[in-house]
């Protein structure tokens, strides 16, 4: 019998550290909360990977292929629900669709990701729950990958469609100082989604400063203006009201230093990323520390990136943390090795080793 | 894909299925009981009974619903006296207890938000002095002044947050015999209102239905210390202040909604005392002007001093311009009371006002020239009588 490793969550994360400690000779159960695989990409409906705007559900395809093995025992629709134990032998209790069961594990990957941020918590006024033509990143996901861009209030091509930046992130006075770190990648490529779509329609995307790292500046950023004439403004949005059924954007021009009110048929709130409540619940159950967002802590950082305060435990993706796809995967073959490693009683793979 | 028409019932149901993260702010009264253990100052609970509502990250605020020690308003006592009556006369129609004290000191914001005259301290002392006044009554402090209101949260911060301020003010009180206390909530007279709502609509005589109402919650009740303020996700999906909303709804007439609800009323401190030519201009064309074009109201109704006086007493500058103005304003405490059948002018005090409100009355079914009929009869017989001003007797007689 090989070594088995509990991998919680079924999102990109969670499939490709499944997939890894397949891969080298391990056995992997693989729990997931929700009765099909693909996560956070599958749930919202994600259309267009950023920056190279392949598809998303090919890629999901792809990842879901990568645990089609006889060594990932793969359980939907199934939470762990208790933990006891210490590296090298975990008890861990699973309750799925046939009721509760005990499995013995030498280690633990936790992938439970992310949610979006919840825009009705946001200090300024942008009316998420007021106005159906105020929608946020994910919402505009869905129609793209629908091949359409309407009003939600009545099914009209919109004439005027604004991306609002960091909300819910950078923001001191919601206790969300981190930046997400794709939302200004995802905004830049659903305008230039839109444009194609929609070459009548304007898009504006307003901005504190946009953070395209990495290739996202020459791949997503440029062609946007050069390309698909998507208009960056610098400014801050504080309101959103209802005028002559269209959506009046009111807030400052901070490079021409005036006020700023102009009328929008849709507006689309790109929010941050928040710890899931899987997250927030796994990691209680198991005993990490949590940062002060509520992400679990990894504090071998920055030469470990995966390693929680619980040895025998290890984190990948964003429940650890605002996380791209990169990002995601790379921690999860991380954290598998790792993770393999603990369950064979090799030292080092730890976080107490590493720092 | 048929574009669904239940788009914001839909967003409201799966934002309950993620349930509620973590309010993003600290809460205050947590660090307030925390200082009482330390032998910082004296916590004055919230009587019972109290009313437990929702503030704007979901923690429970409790309003107290008799037993209140009033803290009133310099603005409304000396402008429109039949606000502060009005909420007067709604506690005494159900029947509750309450101080209403003649040793109140004036709260200072207004020299604080116009000019930054005063200092922390000398702030801190007055708010102190008060809250010390209502705790040796008895009775629980309910600010009438939505500039006092949020002024004092603001000080509240801010004595939590310093030690030195906080043996400053304890000095000061010491000096004038006030004990060192915080109350346990802060709480503005429109949040009783709107945890009363229900027995106003139970005692309610008058038909509201046809009554268009655009509403103005005012700055220094929601912008300042913004997660203490009341929401509810029945009104405006919990994303505006629920307070006068609320009232409004509750009673039965209908609330309009207009694009400037956000804006100031124009009074803006500052420019009331130096740039008064602006307070008009944006009291009238940022907000009346816009409620007609957008929502034709026939009442703006609000729940601070001067957000009634600037909307009200600015439209006579408009009218010899021509301007599209024309909306009585009032508080919901006057709306509630001549809902209730209170007097339009022994009560609510409407001749104080300055706009045009008797169309408004009739609309509501209040026959106006009796009730004025009376209340000159009243005038004539104080004109006579030892008596030299009317009582609560006269209200309701």
């Amino acid at each position: 019998m090989p070594e088995t490793v509990l991998v919680i969550g079924g999102g990109p994360a969670g499939l490709e550290a499944a997939r890894s400690i397949a891969s080298i000779g391990a056995r992997a159960v693989l729990v997931e909360r929700r009765d099909v695989l693909g996560g956070t990409p599958d749930e919202s409906s994600y259309a267009a990977l950023t920056p190279r705007m392949g598809s998303a559900q090919e890629a999901l395809d792809v990842l879901r292929a990568g645990v089609d093995d006889p060594n990932v025992d793969v359980r939907l629709a199934t939470t762990l629900t208790a933990c006891s134990g210490s590296v090298g032998d975990f008890t861990v209790t699973l309750s799925g669709p046939t009721g509760e069961s005990t499995e013995q594990v030498g280690a633990i990957v936790v992938a439970t990701g992310f949610q979006h941020f919840d825009p009705g918590r946001e200090t300024q006024v942008y009316g998420y729950y007021e106005y159906p033509d105020v929608i946020t990143l994910p919402d505009a996901e869905r129609m793209l990958s629908d091949h359409r861009f309407v009003r939600p209030s009545n099914g009209e091509i919109p004439r005027n469609v604004a991306f609002i930046q960091c909300v819910g992130s950078r923001d001191r006075r919601l206790g969300n100082e981190y930046c997400s770190k794709v939302c200004c990648g995802v905004a830049s490529k659903e305008a230039i989604e839109i444009r194609r779509l929609l070459p009548d329609t304007k898009v504006y995307i307003f901005y504190i400063d946009m953070r395209m790292y990495g290739y996202w500046e020459n791949e997503i950023y440029w062609p946007a203006q050069e390309q698909h004439n998507v208009n960056y403004i610098r400014g801050i949005v504080t309101e959103i009201v209802s005028k002559d059924g269209r959506l009046l954007m009111k807030g400052e021009d901070t490079t021409m230093g005036r006020p700023l009110e102009v009328l929008m048929d849709v507006i689309v709130l790109s929010v941050g990323m928040e710890p899931s409540r899987g997250t927030r619940d796994v990691a209680g159950i198991l005993g990490l520390e949590q940062n002060k967002y509520g992400f679990v802590s990894t504090p071998g950082e920055p030469i470990d990136t995966v390693s929680t305060t619980v040895p025998g435990i290890y984190v990948a993706g964003a429940a650890a943390g605002p996380k791209d796809l990169e990002d995601s995967v790379g921690m999860a073959s991380a954290a598998a090795l790792r993770a393999v490693g603990a369950a064979r009683g090799r030292s080092g793979a730890g976080a107490a080793a590493v720092r | 894909m048929p574009i669904p028409l239940n788009v914001l019932e839909t967003r409201r149901e799966t934002r309950d299925d993620r349930g509620s993260a973590a309010p993003p702010t600290e809460d205050v009264r947590e660090k307030v009981f925390e200082l009482e253990a330390r032998g910082e100052w004296q916590v004055q609970r919230v009587p019972e009974p109290w009313i437990g509502v929702t503030t704007k990250y979901g923690r429970t605020k409790k309003i107290p619903v008799a037993r209140t020690w009033h803290h009133k308003s310099c603005g409304q006592c000396g402008h429109i006296p039949g606000y502060s009556t009005s909420i007067f006369w709604l506690i005494r129609k159900l029947g509750l207890d309450y101080n209403d004290p003649r040793d109140q000191t004036s709260c200072t914001a207004w020299n604080y938000y116009a000019s930054a005259t005063s200092n922390q301290g000398a702030q801190a002392a007055v708010a102190m002095r008060n809250f010390g006044a209502a705790f040796e009554s008895g009775y629980f402090p309910m600010i009438h002044c939505g500039t006092s209101y949020g002024h004092y949260k603001e000080v509240r911060e801010e004595l939590v947050h310093s030690a030195a301020l906080r043996d400053e003010v304890r000095r000061i009180c010491d000096k004038l015999g006030k004990p060192f206390v915080m109350p346990e909530e802060i709480v503005h007279y429109s949040e009783w209102v709107y945890a009363m709502r229900g027995e106003f609509a139970k005692r309610q005589v008058l038909d509201l239905s046809g009554i268009d109402v655009t509403v103005h919650p005012a700055c220094h009740y929601h912008k300042l210390v913004v997660e203490d303020a009341i929401y509810d996700p029945d009104v405006y999906g919990g994303q505006r202040t629920a307070v006068v909303s609320a009232v409004v709804t509750a009673l039965g007439a209908n609330v309009k909604d207009y694009s400037t609800w956000f804006d100031c009323c124009g009074f803006g401190f500052r420019h009331i005392l130096v740039q008064r030519d602006f307070t008009r201009s944006f009291a009238t064309l940022r907000k009346i002007e816009v409620m007609r074009e957008e929502a034709d109201p026939d009442v703006v109704l609000t729940h601070d001093t001067g957000c009634v006086t600037t909307l009200d007493q600015s439209q006579f500058a408009a009218r010899a311009h021509d301007r599209k103005v024309g909306v009585p304003v009032m508080s919901e405490a006057q709306f509630a009371a001549l809902a209730m059948g209170a007097h339009p002018y022994r009560v609510a005090q409407l001749h104080w006002h300055n706009t045009e409100y008797r169309p408004l009355l009739e609309k509501m079914g209040i026959d106006w020239r009796e009730r004025w009929r009376e209340f000159e009869d009243d005038l004539e017989r104080l004109k006579g009588d030892a008596k030299a001003y009317m009582t609560w007797e006269d209200a309701d007689a």
